[in-house]
């Protein structure tokens, strides 16, 4: 390989890096409501969506700066996860996986409907000065919107194992993820629980969409993207497994990355699906098995 | 829909008092108001308007005033049939129509067969002039017009050799595709990368980064405006520098464009067939007219290109009357100079009844476009070699 090849391959690693952090965002929350109660969210992605449009909404009406909505929208992803879980998720009582299923499909066309009607089909996005920025790291450009993205991701990862590790409402957490009943005996709130947890899962997805926002345009039915691939991103770490996930969306990134240079654009979709197909063929409990500590 | 029948009724009854000793002279036309080309619709129906207006202050066409039948196709085919089915029962002799390629081939078939003269005003695809039918006339160009232009442009340039080529996988993008593989090695280049994308891609990097590492002297681009922005910006942020960046109409020719991708897009060459800027006689006129005509929302080419197929209607009326045998002739002979450009229809190159039109060639230009080429309709010069 000569020297402009190697630079290309570094250049493209590093992006998939970067995008696959984001992934690894997404699958976080979503890993995390599958872990606590057996829940998968096929709204995912719909949130993803709301924190976009939060920003957009923000930075036409007050010209705020995209990173600054974060304030906003968190807050608002986590009010809206828990009020959903509160209201509607833990209404279905016994016929959870199934019922859980529909429920959360039907939110997300809800969502993404309301976006539609509210902002209109057409892709928007917002124009920031420093949305092309990139910096030079041994002759590989790193785009510096993207890098605040990897930053962030890390960033709220490390908050999340702080709460879920280093405080009671985490042990709260873990305990209901590790037995419901028996953590409700002790004393623990578990439907509070359980709502703070999908409010955190929405609230995760929220912040991906601001910190996708300087690099991409929303739409309304951006998400659909995205709730896939959390979903590929939380299967290839193992489902409710949080460092699984982390690892995952960066395998993810990487895989997509590397296959749309090498081999072709077209099926860059394809690429994290044969890399999921593979993962359940020879590792089923995912690439960290099932018997790495759940949250 | 009562209302709204009601409503054209006393507004006809009103025409028809207020001019009670002039006729009217009829022209229809079909385009999609509603569903999913609604945009292009209302372009259309802004270009008919101002042209409508400047014919009848002019004092119509052979003394009478033109009266506009517009039919909605709501973008879908089987509607757009029956609305020429009506058009044609009420005796106009010639409609322009429709927006979308797909729509515009079974009518084109539809108006031969009743032998009524369709003027096409914005679809594209190329099968529908080539080969064509005697009642087809074509005011806008075909698709290749835009890759042909642009390959002329960069040949004039000089000094580069080798090109990639990005385009949506859908019917224009995979179009453009063709007719650059095709032009493109006569104008001396080699071709080093050609690659589609699905509509919607967010992550053109992997792409962008191979064609850096290919290094080629032009990269083109032909895709829709959220994809445009997003080319833009990624190709800004991978550092691809090629001598020269070009999108090929659609998405890069929009103002949307322009405020999305902001200084990333700087000295891309757009190709287009209509600029308020061309050197026509009244094109900013027309521009400043069709804005206000769409209250305000910033004009597509769409608005020129049918401004001219009314112009182009009414002078073939004027010359043929109001029977479409005679209007068919008198298609046939048109020459006019409008703020679209020259409009005649000719038989050319395997086309039938094909308008040439000039495919321009603009470079935005501290945020604007502004026409650098042909010779004839161009403001500014081209900067190139790209300052860096």
């Amino acid at each position: 390989m000569d020297q402009a090849a190697v630079t290309a391959l570094l250049q493209t690693l590093a992006q998939g890096l970067l995008t696959g952090g984001l992934y690894a965002l997404i699958g976080t929350g979503l890993s995390l409501i599958f872990g606590v109660m057996r829940v998968i969210n096929f709204a995912h992605g719909d949130f993803l969506a709301i924190g976009m449009f939060i920003t957009l909404a923000l930075f036409r009406a007050f010209n705020l700066d995209p990173y600054l909505s974060l304030l906003v929208a968190a807050p608002v992803g986590f009010a809206l996860g828990f009020v959903i879980q509160r209201f509607v998720l833990a209404r279905l009582g016994d016929r959870l996986s199934e019922g859980s299923m529909l429920a959360t499909l039907g939110i997300g066309l809800i969502v993404s409907n309301t976006l539609l009607l509210t902002f209109g089909a057409q892709p928007q996005n917002i124009n920031v000065p420093y949305a092309t920025n990139t910096f030079q790291l041994g002759g590989v450009q790193v785009s510096i919107p993207l890098l605040i993205a990897g930053l962030g991701t890390a960033l709220a990862i490390a908050g999340l194992n702080l709460l879920l590790y280093r405080t009671e409402l985490g042990r709260a957490i873990r305990a209901t993820a590790q037995n419901p009943l028996g953590a409700e005996l002790q004393g623990v709130k578990t439907t509070n629980i359980q709502a703070i947890v999908f409010g955190l899962g929405v609230a995760f997805a929220a912040i991906a969409g601001v910190l996708l926002m300087p690099l991409l345009y929303a739409f309304p039915t951006v998400g659909e993207n995205y709730t896939t691939k959390a979903f590929i991103v939380t299967v290839l770490g193992g489902l409710g497994n949080l460092p699984g996930a982390i690892a995952g969306g960066l395998v993810l990134g990487v895989v997509e990355s590397l296959g749309a240079f090498y081999i072709s654009n077209n099926y860059r979709d394809a690429y994290g699906l044969v890399a999921f197909l593979l993962v359940l063929l020879l590792r089923p409990e995912g690439l960290f098995g099932r018997t790495v500590k759940r949250v | 829909m009562r209302a709204v029948q009601t409503a054209s009724l006393l507004v006809a009854l009103a025409t028809l008092t207020a001019a009670s000793a002039q006729s009217t002279v009829k022209v229809g036309a079909v385009t999609s108001l509603s569903g999913r080309f609604a945009t292009f619709g209302q372009m259309q129906r802004a270009g008919f308007q101002v042209a409508l207006d400047e014919i009848n202050a002019r004092g119509g066409v052979n003394g009478s005033k033109l009266e506009l039948l517009l039919e909605d196709d709501a973008s879908d085919t089987n509607k757009a049939l029956n609305a020429a089915e009506r058009l044609v029962n009420a005796g106009v002799p010639v409609v322009i129509g429709a927006y979308s390629s797909g729509i515009t081939k079974p009518l084109s078939q539809y108006m031969a067969r009743v032998k009524v003269p369709l003027l096409v005003a914005t679809a594209v695809d190329e099968t529908i002039t080539k080969p064509g039918n005697a009642y087809t006339f074509r005011v806008n160009n075909q698709s290749s017009i835009y890759t042909r232009s642009l390959i002329e442009q960069l040949r004039k340039m000089g000094g580069m050799r080798t090109a990639v080529i990005l385009t949506s996988n859908d019917a224009f993008g995979k179009s453009v595709l063709s007719d650059a593989k095709k032009l493109l090695p006569g104008g001396g280049f080699t071709v080093l990368s050609q690659d589609t994308y699905d509509k919607g891609l967010a992550d053109f990097r992997p792409l962008l980064n191979r064609y850096k590492s290919q290094n080629p002297d032009v990269v083109i681009f032909a895709s829709y405006e959220e994809d445009a922005v997003a080319l833009a910006k990624q190709v800004k942020e991978v550092g691809l520098a090629p001598r020269v960046i070009a999108g090929i109409a659609t998405g890069f020719a929009l103002p949307e464009f322009l405020r999305g991708a902001g200084a990333a897009a700087e000295n891309y060459l757009v190709t287009m067939v209509w600029n308020p800027d061309v050197k026509y006689p009244g094109a900013q006129n027309l521009y400043t007219r069709l804005k206000k005509a769409l209250n305000g929302e910033e004009p597509s080419q769409h608005a020129a290109q049918s401004y001219a197929a009314m112009l182009a209607a009414a002078d073939a009326i004027r010359r043929g009357g109001t029977d479409p045998e005679g209007v068919r002739a008198a298609l046939a002979q048109t020459k006019l100079n409008t703020a679209f450009g020259p409009v005649s229809f000719r038989t050319y190159g395997g086309y039938q009844n094909q308008n040439s039109v000039v495919g321009l060639v603009t470079q935005i230009q501290k945020g604007q476009f502004v026409t650098v080429a042909p010779a004839t309709a161009a403001r500014g010069k081209v900067v190139f070699p790209k300052p860096r």
